[in-house]
C-alpha cells in the first residue's frame, strides 16, 4: 500500500475511533438517564476535589521541573551569554529565579495542600479568624524587602547597561525597514556620512538616503551581515525608515526598538566569536542571529540577519572585502551639493 | 426613570413601583432597551460569552498555524478563502487574528464581559439599592457597547481585513495602510469600535461609582461592603481616569490617518514613496496607550480578585482573612497601576531614566498583589470547604495569580526585560497572571451568582469537569511558553522556522496546539452548562451557598426594583462565616442582632452592641418628614 493511502486510511480510523468514543459516552449516558441510575452517586465531591488539587500539586510540580530540565538547553536567553553585560543580566536572572520558584512552590504548595487538607468533612467546623496583623505585615514587609533588594540590584545593571557608551566604541549603525535589515559601518575615516529619508531614491539604489554632498558617506561600508570583532566596545545606532522594528540579538542580551523619526542606540561588548561558540555548543553550523522582536508587518518572522563575532583582523580582512562604492556618490568640489541630490530633494517632495 | 431614582433613595415605600415596572414593560422595553441593572447584566455576560467564543476559536485558527507552519490543511481554505490560500494562514492574516483575538479577549470579555456582567450584577443587589443611579445610563451603556461588538465583529469580514498592528496597535503600523492591509478599513473599524466601547466603559463606570457612594441601603457603611463591591468601585475609578486617555491617544490616530496630522509620525519612507509626516513620535502613542493599557490589566482582574475573595470566603466557610488589608491592597494597587505604565516601553527607545522610576514602581506594586495572594491563603487555612464549582475556579485564579504574577518580578525588571522583552515568556506571564486569572474570576461568578441571575442552579458535575479540563489545560498551554521565551522566542512570529534558536521550539508549539483545542473543546461544557441550565437546571434555593449578602435575600425572580419590599437594613459586614456561638455556619447582613439565632447554652451577648445608622440617613429622613 503506498503511503497516501495509508494515511487516509489511518486518518478514516482515528475518526472512525472519536465517533465510536462519543457514541458510548451518550448511550451510557441515555442509559444511566433512562434506568435513574447514578454511577457518581458516591462520589463525595469535597472530597475527590480536595484530593484531586493534591495530585495536581505534585505531579504539576514534578512535570514542571522535569520538563524545565529537558529544555534548558534550548533557552539561549540563560545559557552561555556572548556578551560581557549579558553575563550580568544572566547572573540577576538565576537569583531572580531562586527566590521566585521558591515563592511560587510555596505558595502554590499551600494552596492545593490547604484546598486538601480543609476539604469539608462531616462535624467539621472552620475556625472565625478574620484577621491577623502581625502576619500582614510580615507578608508586607518581606516581600517588601526582597523587593527592593532586586529593584536595586536591577537598577544598578540598568543603569551600567543603559550609561553613555565608552568612548572607544565602534560604530555601527543598524538600518530597519519591511522586511529587512541594512547595516552600515562608517568606513576609514571613521565618519558616518549624513543620511535622511528624504534623500531615500530607491531608483538610485539610494536606499540608506545618504547625502550626497557629505563626502565622510562615500567610504561608509554597506553590508547585509552584521560583523563585531570580539572584545570591543560596540555602539549600535539604530535606525527605521517605515515602522517600529525591534533589532534583537538574543545571544548577547541585546534588544532596543527602531524608531522611524528617532534613532535610538544600545552599546555592548560581545564576548564569544562565532567559531568558540560553535565549539562551546558543538554546532558546527551555529550562528548569532537577529531577529525583529516588534510586530512590524507581515514579513515580521521573517527579518533574519546573521551575526558573526571575530577576531579583530578577521573583522578588518572582512571589512576591507566589502564593497564601499556607492554610483550615486559623485565626484565634485568638497561640501557642493551635486545636482543629484538636488534631483533627490524635488523628487522626494 | 426619574421615578426609579426616587424611591431608590426613598428605600422604604417603593413596593407598589416596582411592581409596575415589572408588570408593564412589554417585551422590547423589559428585555432589550431594559433599565433594569439585573437585565442589562445578563445582556453584557451572554454578550461576553459570545465575544469570548469568537476570542478564543480565533486563538485557536493561530494555534493551528503555529503548531504546522508548514503545512496546508484544505479545510483552512474552505472557510477562510484568500486569508488561507492553499490552506496555510497568510502572514498578515496570522497578525490579524492575533490582533483581534487580544482585543476581544481583553476589552470586550475581560473588561465588558466581565466587570459589566458582575459590577450591574452585584453593585446595586449587594448594596442594598433598587437599581443604578441611572438605569438610562447604564442602558446606554450596554447599547454603545453592543454597537462596539457589532463594528468590531464586522470589521472581520471586509476585504483587507480586520486591523492588524497587535492589539497595542502601536503606530506607525497601524497608522499606514501601506504598511499591512489591516491598517486600512479595518483599522478604522477598530478604532471606531474602541470609541463606542470607551463611551460604554465610562457610561458603567461613573454609574458604578454613583451608584455605590450613593445609595448603598441603612447601615451599609463602606468598611461593611463584600470585597466584591470595593473591587467593582475601583475598578470603576480606574476605569474612569484612564480609558479617557485611550479615547484620546486614539483620536490622534485618527487625524494622522485621516486628516495627515503628524502625532505620531515622523521621516517615513514607505512603498516606494516619502510620508510628508514630520515631528511626531510613536513613543507619545505608546505613553498614551499604555496609561490606559497598564491600568487596564487591574481593570480586568480587580473585579475577578473581588469576586475571588468573596467565593473563597463563603465555600470555605470562613471570614475572608484579613478585610481591611484586602481593601488597603486594591487602593494600593489602584493608585500604583498609574504610574508604572511605562514598564511596557523600557526597550522602545525611552529615556533609560523612566525606566529605573518605572522600575521602582513596578516591583511595589507586587506587594500588595502578594498580600492578597497571601490572605486568600490564610482564609482556606482551618476552612471547612464546599467545593462547590465556583471555589474550584476561585482556588484556580489564586494559583495563576501567583504563577502568572511571579513573573512579573523578571519582566518589571528592566534589565531582565531587555533579553525576555517581546518573547514568549511576557506571552505566558499575562496570559496567566491576566487572562487566566480574570478569565476563571469570571467563571467563579458565573457559576456562583447564576442561581441569582436565572433562578436555577448549573449542573455541578460539568462545573467539576469544566474546571479540571480548564485548568489542566491552560496550564499546559501557558507554562511551557515560559521555555520558548527563555529561548528567545519571539511574540507575533507567524511561523518559527526561520530561526534555527527559534525552530527547535515547533514541536512544543504542537503540543501547546494541543493543549489550546483541549481547553477549547472544555468550554463546550460550560457553554452546554450555562445555556442548559437556563431552562433546564434545577430551581434553585433562596440562598444554595448560605451567603451573607444582600444578593441572597431577593425573591427567586427579582422585578426591577429589586425586593417587593423594602429594603433590608445591613447590620454587620458580610463575612461573619462560622462565628462561634452563632447557631448556623453564616449570620447574613441583613439579621438584626436581636433576631440572632445563638447555639444552645451559648450566652446571649447581655448588651446588644450598638446599631450604626449614618448620620446622612438620619438626615434625609428628618428631611422627609
Amino acid at each position: 500500500m503506498d503511503p497516501q493511502s495509508l494515511q487516509s486510511l489511518i486518518g478514516i480510523a482515528q475518526i472512525l475511533l472519536v465517533l465510536i468514543f462519543g457514541l458510548v459516552c451518550v448511550n451510557l449516558y441515555l442509559v444511566f438517564r433512562l434506568k435513574e441510575i447514578d454511577p457518581f452517586a458516591k462520589w463525595n465531591p469535597h472530597q475527590i476535589n480536595g484530593t484531586l488539587f493534591m495530585v495536581f500539586m505534585v505531579v504539576g510540580t514534578v512535570a514542571a521541573f522535569v520538563s524545565t530540565g529537558a529544555w534548558s538547553k534550548h533557552f539561549i536567553l540563560i545559557n552561555d551569554p556572548a556578551s560581557e553585560h549579558g553575563k550580568e543580566i544572566d547572573f540577576m536572572f538565576d537569583i531572580t529565579t531562586v527566590i521566585s520558584v521558591f515563592v511560587t512552590v510555596l505558595t502554590n504548595a499551600l494552596l492545593f495542600f490547604f484546598a486538601w487538607k480543609y476539604y469539608s468533612k462531616p462535624g467539621q467546623k472552620a475556625l472565625f479568624y478574620a484577621h491577623n496583623n502581625k502576619l500582614e505585615v510580615t507578608w508586607t514587609i518581606i516581600p517588601a524587602i526582597v523587593l527592593t533588594a532586586l529593584i536595586s540590584y536591577g537598577i544598578i545593571n540598568w543603569n551600567k547597561i543603559m550609561g553613555d557608551a565608552p568612548a572607544d566604541a565602534l560604530e555601527v549603525e543598524i538600518n530597519a525597514k519591511q522586511f529587512d535589515w541594512t547595516f552600515r559601518y562608517p568606513g576609514p575615516d571613521m565618519l558616518f556620512g549624513e543620511t535622511k529619508v528624504s534623500y531615500i531614491n530607491e531608483a538610485e539604489s539610494n536606499l540608506l538616503g545618504f547625502n550626497t554632498a557629505d563626502k565622510s558617506g562615500k567610504d561608509d561600508i554597506i553590508t547585509r551581515e552584521i560583523h563585531f570583532p570580539v572584545n570591543t566596545n560596540i555602539l549600535l545606532k539604530i535606525k527605521s525608515r517605515d515602522v517600529l522594528h525591534s533589532p534583537t540579538l538574543p545571544h548577547f542580551r541585546v534588544k532596543m526598538d527602531a524608531v522611524p523619526g528617532m534613532p535610538t542606540s544600545f552599546h555592548f561588548k560581545p564576548t564569544v566569536t562565532t567559531a568558540e561558540m560553535r565549539e562551546r555548543r558543538g554546532e558546527p553550523e551555529f550562528n548569532y542571529e537577529m531577529s525583529c522582536q516588534q510586530i512590524c508587518g507581515g514579513g515580521h518572522w521573517n527579518m533574519r540577519a546573521i551575526v558573526v563575532v571575530e577576531t579583530m583582523e578577521e573583522y578588518q580582512a572582512w571589512l576591507k572585502g566589502q564593497s564601499s562604492d556607492k554610483p550615486y556618490f559623485v565626484e565634485r568640489e568638497n561640501g557642493a551639493v551635486t545636482s543629484e541630490t538636488e534631483a533627490n530633494l524635488t523628487l522626494n517632495q | 426613570m426619574s421615578d426609579m431614582t426616587a424611591h431608590t433613595v426613598h428605600n422604604g415605600n417603593g413596593e407598589d413601583h416596582s411592581h409596575d415596572h415589572h408588570h408593564h414593560g412589554n417585551f422590547w422595553t423589559h428585555y432589550v432597551f431594559s433599565q433594569d441593572h439585573k437585565i442589562i447584566a445578563r445582556q453584557f455576560l451572554i454578550t461576553g460569552i459570545i465575544m469570548a467564543a469568537v476570542g478564543v476559536l480565533l486563538s485557536l485558527l493561530f494555534r493551528i498555524q503555529l503548531a504546522y507552519p508548514e503545512t496546508a490543511f484544505p479545510f483552512l481554505e474552505t472557510i477562510l478563502g484568500k486569508w488561507a490560500p492553499g490552506g496555510q494562514l497568510d502572514p498578515n492574516f496570522y497578525l490579524a487574528l492575533v490582533t483581534m483575538h487580544g482585543t476581544i479577549m481583553v476589552f470586550f470579555v475581560l473588561t465588558a464581559g466581565l466587570s459589566g456582567t458582575f459590577s450591574n450584577f452585584l453593585i446595586p443587589l449587594q448594596i442594598g439599592a433598587r437599581d443604578m443611579a441611572s438605569g438610562f445610563i447604564n442602558m446606554l451603556s450596554y447599547w454603545f457597547f453592543f454597537a462596539s461588538c457589532v463594528i468590531m465583529l464586522a470589521s472581520l469580514f471586509i476585504s483587507t481585513g480586520p486591523a492588524s498592528g497587535g492589539w497595542t496597535i502601536y503606530p506607525p503600523l497601524s497608522a499606514l495602510p501601506q504598511a499591512i492591509p489591516g491598517s486600512g478599513l479595518g483599522m478604522t473599524m477598530w478604532l471606531v469600535a474602541m470609541a463606542l466601547f470607551i463611551a460604554s466603559s465610562l457610561m458603567g463606570g461613573i454609574n458604578y461609582i454613583t451608584t455605590v457612594l450613593n445609595l448603598r441601603t441603612q447601615g451599609m457603611s463602606l468598611m461593611r461592603l463584600p470585597l466584591t463591591v470595593w473591587a467593582f468601585l475601583l475598578t470603576a475609578i480606574i476605569g474612569v481616569l484612564s480609558f479617557p486617555v485611550l479615547f484620546s491617544a486614539a483620536l490622534l490616530l485618527i487625524f494622522d490617518r485621516l486628516l495627515g496630522t503628524s502625532f505620531y509620525l515622523s521621516d517615513i519612507y514607505i512603498a516606494g514613496e516619502l510620508l510628508h509626516y514630520q515631528g511626531g513620535s510613536p513613543i507619545l502613542f505608546q505613553h498614551l496607550f499604555w496609561f490606559l493599557g497598564h491600568p487596564e490589566v487591574y481593570i480586568v482582574l480587580l473585579p475577578a480578585l473581588g469576586i475571588a475573595s468573596e467565593v473563597v470566603s463563603v465555600h470555605s466557610r470562613k471570614p475572608i482573612f484579613g478585610y481591611q488589608f484586602m481593601i488597603g491592597s486594591m487602593i494600593a494597587i489602584g493608585l500604583l497601576s498609574f504610574i508604572v505604565w511605562a514598564h511596557h516601553m523600557f526597550v522602545t527607545g525611552m529615556n533609560p531614566f523612566l525606566g529605573t522610576v518605572f522600575m521602582i514602581f513596578t516591583l511595589v506594586i507586587a506587594v500588595p498583589s502578594a498580600i492578597k495572594a497571601f490572605n486568600y491563603i490564610a482564609t482556606l487555612w482551618r476552612g471547612n470547604i464546599q467545593f462547590n464549582t465556583p471555589i474550584l475556579f476561585a482556588i484556580g485564579l489564586v494559583s495563576f495569580f501567583i504563577t502568572g504574577g511571579i513573573t512579573g518580578i523578571y519582566l518589571g525588571n528592566a534589565a531582565l526585560d531587555i533579553p525576555l522583552h517581546d518573547t514568549y515568556f511576557v506571552t505566558a506571564h499575562f496570559h496567566l497572571v491576566m487572562g487566566s486569572a480574570s478569565a476563571f474570576g469570571f467563571f467563579a461568578g458565573v457559576y456562583q451568582w447564576f442561581p441569582k441571575m436565572f433562578g436555577r442552579m448549573m449542573n455541578a458535575r460539568l462545573g467539576y469537569a469544566h474546571f479540571w479540563l480548564t485548568f489542566l489545560s491552560l496550564y499546559l498551554v501557558f507554562f511551557p511558553m515560559h521555555f520558548m521565551g527563555l529561548g528567545g522566542v519571539a511574540r507575533h512570529y507567524y511561523s518559527n522556522t526561520a530561526f534555527s534558536f527559534m525552530e527547535v521550539f515547533v514541536n512544543l508549539q504542537t503540543f501547546i496546539t494541543f493543549a489550546a483545542f483541549l481547553g477549547g473543546t472544555a468550554q463546550l461544557l460550560f457553554v452546554i452548562n450555562f445555556f442548559g441550565s437556563i431552562f433546564f437546571g434545577k430551581e434553585a434555593p433562596l440562598n444554595p451557598w448560605k451567603s451573607n449578602t444582600l444578593e441572597w435575600t431577593t425573591p427567586r425572580n427579582p422585578g426591577h426594583g429589586n425586593w417587593p419590599g423594602d429594603i433590608p437594613h445591613v447590620y454587620r459586614w458580610p463575612y461573619d462565616y462560622s462565628k462561634p456561638g452563632i447557631k448556623e455556619d453564616y449570620l447574613p447582613q441583613h439579621i438584626p442582632d436581636e433576631e440572632v439565632e445563638y447555639e444552645e447554652g451559648f450566652p446571649k451577648p447581655a448588651t446588644i452592641p450598638h446599631r450604626e445608622v449614618s448620620p446622612r440617613r438620619v438626615a434625609e429622613e428628618a428631611a422627609e418628614e
